[in-house]
């Protein structure tokens, strides 16, 4: 078959055959091609709009059958739901991956077609008449410059899209407002960054009460906070609970139940009624928030208040009941376990995997139970974990090495040691501060004690410092004020009330809460000067949390959040 | 005839040697990896009511090294070839179906990797990057077609480029971009080189292979927005000829300056052109040049004082655009998937999102402090700041020069390929009456000699 040459162009004419083949082959792969299209575009839709919707619906069929472990109809339907997803995407990936196959066959059968029927109806060259080439050539320059000037306006206007979009500078230091993420805040130290926070309320006609709510089961652990958050636990005899509230209006959002995971046997705990089953307070990393109680049960919630573990560490064996709260270092949630008499050699330090909560190291103590917690305090360029037991104040490493250790306390330690002025403050009930430097190896007693003092010392409330001044409150009200440099005392004030909660630092202002729910707001200097006086209405055990510029208070059965 | 069916044997071979090349069989393999993390995650299921037996996991081969030097071997054979039949042979028919060839072997078979263009990439960062080891292939993609470029012109895109052949199958309806236009649509390709470049150089993304709006079709998968996009420049290459290759291919503009200095290039004529004009629509992509003329004398003044303006402009030009670009450097910088994490680590730290992502559970899961992870995104973000503002001299170096190279009046006599632009793919061959005289003297002396 040759063209037929007409004049100036190659024309087949529409009666040729093979053009007739070649064009009718064109259109029918085109359509065909279309129709795969289409097709593929609808799987495509079906994976992204139809198949989520199924597969959320079964992630809350999971979610309920934690609740119903038993229910064997929801088992079923999960399972059929779970098989019915699983065959449908297997299918439609079958068919993409097919249609593909299809689509690419009928493109190549049009393009052919296609090119080929072109070859039919080719047009031989035809100049037209030249144009004014020297006009031509001047409007093609100035056309070209205008062009290539859209071209940079182009680029200045994605630059100004891009220039304009926020940014984070990581160079500066994160804020680390609206955090209190563990027993005393960042660092378990009791300061806050928060300076805005009110010094007048009143529980009584509600001034300055943003919210109150009832908290289901007791414990004198402390809020912890993270954003928009609040988190406590509550436990009695047969329920241990963890609570997550709206930190903005007080509602409580979900509650998380830890399961009993003693061993079968276990001797029944039975602690103090002033310690109680929660008397430790919560740690959170952000994502997910943890909790222990008396029982020894350790449980593990993400945000929306779903179980992600929980576990049984073994029946503490502690005087009082179980108290010390929980710190973390990285992903290592730090349980300080310490239990019975030295010689029994019960007590040990526990490092769990925090995503995992299986134990990455535990280290033997040498020390009878304790109530206090530990800290992990930044020293140099490494991180050190502090613990107080009787009759050590020991250091570890973050891989749970021993780095020191100084025999200098004693008692039923509750105090939880402190990192200021480049010293460790560590009480002995009744007794004596201790201060310690923490950059000695292995027994530090007669070595690194920069100094200790026997005044009026606290049996529970841990203390607090600036870094110049260290504050402590006893028991039974006797606040006191030191250097840091040399324990001398500054003064000393006798507040007339009882004390449990640990004092908090913000700014030059010292936050005292009393068991009766006053609370004392103390000027930070080298005299003694009272600024407010708050009184919330309701018994307090607990030291009380703050970030964002508000203060959540647990009282004996309540929560509250006090601000502007 | 005969010679064409030289060419057929040499493609036979080259089939032979992909045959040869055949890696695996056709299961899909990669599906077995997703079964053998199955079985290391979760325990397996009984199957005690049907029987079924849970088959054993099995890791799939990796692909020889011996194969990537066949693909190399395969590379420079097949530029070899396209420079014999653009210069020596001049056969439209016979680039075609080499073209038709490595569409089909660097583009179905291979899948479209490695190729010359994301190699850029590759290349870059083993500059910048002293661990990380280029690929001995992804250095010969690269540098292979750059050599025969220098030499031949752009044979590569002619017939090796599986990027280009899928353009030019395609092309059904050829419409003419002015000139002017295409130059300015070009600045695009100058952007995305440069940011390209930028990007791998700092670790922070691949973009060509990214955002390769073709690879999906050769692979037979893709996400859905690469693949409308690559429908997208197929449906407007079967209008506009190679869009791809002419306004966005970032090899395609290190292409252009080495064709400028090649030794031999494609001429439309065989021996002197006749200005018979015949050439002068052949060419879909507007790289042929036309004759010029003088310059009327009364723009002649104006024009050098706009050229002494724009020399002025020049270093203005290339300062504020450096600066311009580097204010947007902190944007460029999440591209990098450690700049990425720390965004989303502070929006969790800051309590402004409550659940994490894959990336972020793992980094929890790492137990790196995040004040190392922000140091480390600083550190990023700073490199990008010094890279924008070289991108940003970079870009506005380019636009300077062209609109000095648009004021410059240059002398042409003849019809002639444009140095830069010509993709050697030989359409404007047969428009030339002075080659098919050529090719009936070269038809009459192959008679004599039989």
């Amino acid at each position: 078959m040759k063209p037929r040459v007409d004049g100036d162009s190659v024309d087949v004419g529409t009666a040729n055959q093979w053009y007739q083949a070649a064009l009718w082959s064109a259109i029918v792969a085109a359509a065909f091609s279309l129709i795969v299209v289409v097709l593929l575009v609808v799987n495509y839709l079906q994976i992204k709009v139809f198949d989520p919707v199924r597969a959320e619906r079964l992630e809350l069929l999971k979610l309920k059958i934690l609740d119903r472990p038993d229910d064997k109809q929801l088992l079923l339907q999960i399972r059929e739901l779970d098989l019915q997803i699983r065959q449908d995407r297997i299918r439609r990936q079958n068919f993409s991956y097919k249609g593909s196959f299809l689509l690419l066959g009928g493109l190549a059968v049009f393009v052919i077609s296609a090119k080929v029927a072109a070859t039919f109806k080719k047009k031989l060259p035809e100049p037209q008449a030249l144009p004014d080439r020297q006009k031509e050539q001047l409007r093609q320059a100035i056309r070209a410059r205008w062009t290539i000037t859209v071209g940079l306006a182009a680029l200045g206007a994605a630059v100004l899209f891009f220039a304009t979009r926020p940014v984070i500078d990581f160079s500066e230091e994160p804020p680390q407002k609206g955090i209190w993420p563990c027993f005393r805040g960042p660092g378990g130290l009791g300061i806050s960054a928060s300076t805005n926070v009110p010094a007048n309320w009143n529980g009584g006609t509600g001034e300055g009460i943003l919210w109150k709510s009832k908290v289901p089961l007791p414990g004198h652990n402390s809020p912890i906070v993270w954003g928009d958050r609040v988190f406590l636990s509550g436990a009695d005899a047969n329920e241990r609970q963890v609570y997550c509230f709206d930190a903005l209006a007080g509602k409580l959002l979900w509650t998380g139940n830890v399961p009993n995971l003693a061993a079968d046997g276990a001797e029944p705990v039975e602690p103090a009624e002033d310690t109680g089953f929660a008397a430790p307070t919560m740690v959170t990393d952000g994502r997910r928030v943890y909790a222990i109680f008396a029982t020894g049960d350790i449980g593990c919630f993400d945000f929306y208040g779903r179980t992600v573990w929980a576990r049984n560490l073994g029946t503490p064996d502690s005087a009082y009941g179980y108290a010390s709260s929980l710190a973390m270092y990285r992903d290592l949630l730090l349980i300080q376990y310490d239990q019975g008499a030295v010689e029994d050699e019960k007590s040990k330090l526990i490092a769990l995997n925090a995503f995992l909560g299986h134990t990455v190291w535990e280290t033997k103590r040498p020390v009878s139970n304790s109530w206090a917690s530990p800290i992990v305090a930044e020293i140099g360029n490494q991180h050190q974990i502090i613990t107080c037991g009787e009759p050590w104040v020991i250091a570890y490493g973050p891989n749970g090495a021993e780095l020191w250790r100084a025999k200098c306390v004693g008692g039923d330690i509750a105090p939880s040691p402190i990192y200021a002025g480049g010293l460790i403050f560590a009480i002995e009930p009744y007794t004596k501060l201790v201060a310690i430097r923490p950059d000695g190896r292995g027994d530090v007693t007669k070595t690194h004690i920069a100094w200790s003092i026997e005044e009026a010392i606290p049996d529970i409330c841990s203390p607090v410092s600036n870094g110049e001044l260290i504050f402590m409150l006893t028991t039974d009200g006797l606040l006191g004020c030191y250097k840091v440099t040399d324990g001398t005392k500054l003064w000393e004030e006798d507040l007339r009330e009882d004390f449990f909660a640990s004092p908090t630092l913000l700014g030059n202002r010292l936050y005292l809460l009393s068991q009766k729910g006053v609370m004392f707001i103390i000027e930070v200097g080298t005299e003694y000067k009272e600024l407010a006086r708050s009184e919330l209405g309701e018994d307090c055990h607990a030291s009380p949390a703050f970030a964002d510029g508000r203060i959540y208070i647990r009282g004996l059965k309540n929560l509250y959040c006090i601000g502007n | 005839m005969i010679r064409f069916g030289y060419i057929i044997i040499s493609i036979a071979f080259f089939l032979v040697v992909c045959g040869i090349a055949s890696p695996v069989p056709a299961t899909p393999v990669s599906r077995q990896p997703q079964v053998q993390a199955g079985f290391e995650r979760f325990p397996p299921p009984d199957f005690v009511e049907t029987g079924h037996v849970v088959p054993s996991p099995t890791t799939p081969h990796p692909r020889q090294n011996i194969y990537e030097y066949i693909d190399a071997l395969v590379l420079l054979a097949a530029l070899g070839l396209a420079s014999y039949l653009v210069l020596k042979k001049r056969s439209r028919r016979a680039i075609f179906v080499l073209m038709v060839f490595s569409l089909f072997y660097f583009g179905f078979w291979r899948k479209g990797c490695v190729c010359s263009i994301g190699a850029i990439q590759n290349i870059t960062l083993s500059v910048f990057d002293p661990d990380y080891a280029v690929p001995i292939v992804a250095a010969l993609f690269f540098l292979l077609p750059l050599v025969f470029t220098l030499f031949f012109g752009r044979t590569f895109c002619a017939a090796v480029c599986p990027l280009g052949a899928v353009q030019d199958l395609v092309l059904l309806r050829p419409v003419a971009v002015p000139n002017w236009l295409e130059s300015g649509l070009r600045l695009f390709a100058y952007a995305y080189l440069g940011a390209a470049v930028l990007l791998a150089a700092t670790g922070s993304a691949f973009i060509i292979c990214r955002y390769d709006p073709f690879v999906s079709f050769f692979r037979l998968s893709g996400s859905f927005n690469i693949l409308v996009l690559g429908a997208c420049f197929l449906l407007v290459g079967v209008f506009i000829g190679r869009p791809y290759c002419r306004f966005v291919c970032p090899y395609g503009v290190i292409l252009r300056q080495l064709s400028r200095l090649s030794r031999w290039r494609v001429a439309i004529t065989p021996d002197d052109c006749i200005k018979c004009r015949l050439c002068e629509d052949s060419c879909p992509f507007g790289a042929i040049k036309v004759p010029t003329t003088e310059w009327p004398p009364r723009d002649y003044d104006k024009s050098k004082k706009r050229l002494a303006f724009l020399i002025l402009l020049l270093p203005v030009l290339v300062l504020s655009a450096a600066w311009a670009v580097s204010t947007a450097s902190d944007s460029m910088s999440r591209t990098h998937a450690t700049v990425r994490l720390a965004d989303r680590i502070n929006l969790e730290e800051s309590g402004k999102v409550k659940e994490t992502t894959d990336a972020s559970s793992a980094f929890w899961a790492t137990g790196r402090e995040v004040k190392e992870l922000y140091a480390e995104a600083s550190n990023i973000q700073a490199a990008i700041k010094t890279g924008s503002w070289l991108l940003g001299g970079f870009l506005g170096l380019v636009i300077a020069l062209k609109l000095i190279v648009h004021s410059v009046r240059r002398t042409r006599i003849d019809y002639e390929a444009d140095k830069a632009g010509c993709l050697a793919c030989g359409r404007c061959f047969k428009y030339c009456p002075r080659e098919h005289v050529r090719l009936k003297e070269t038809k009459q002396t192959v008679g004599d000699t039989e």
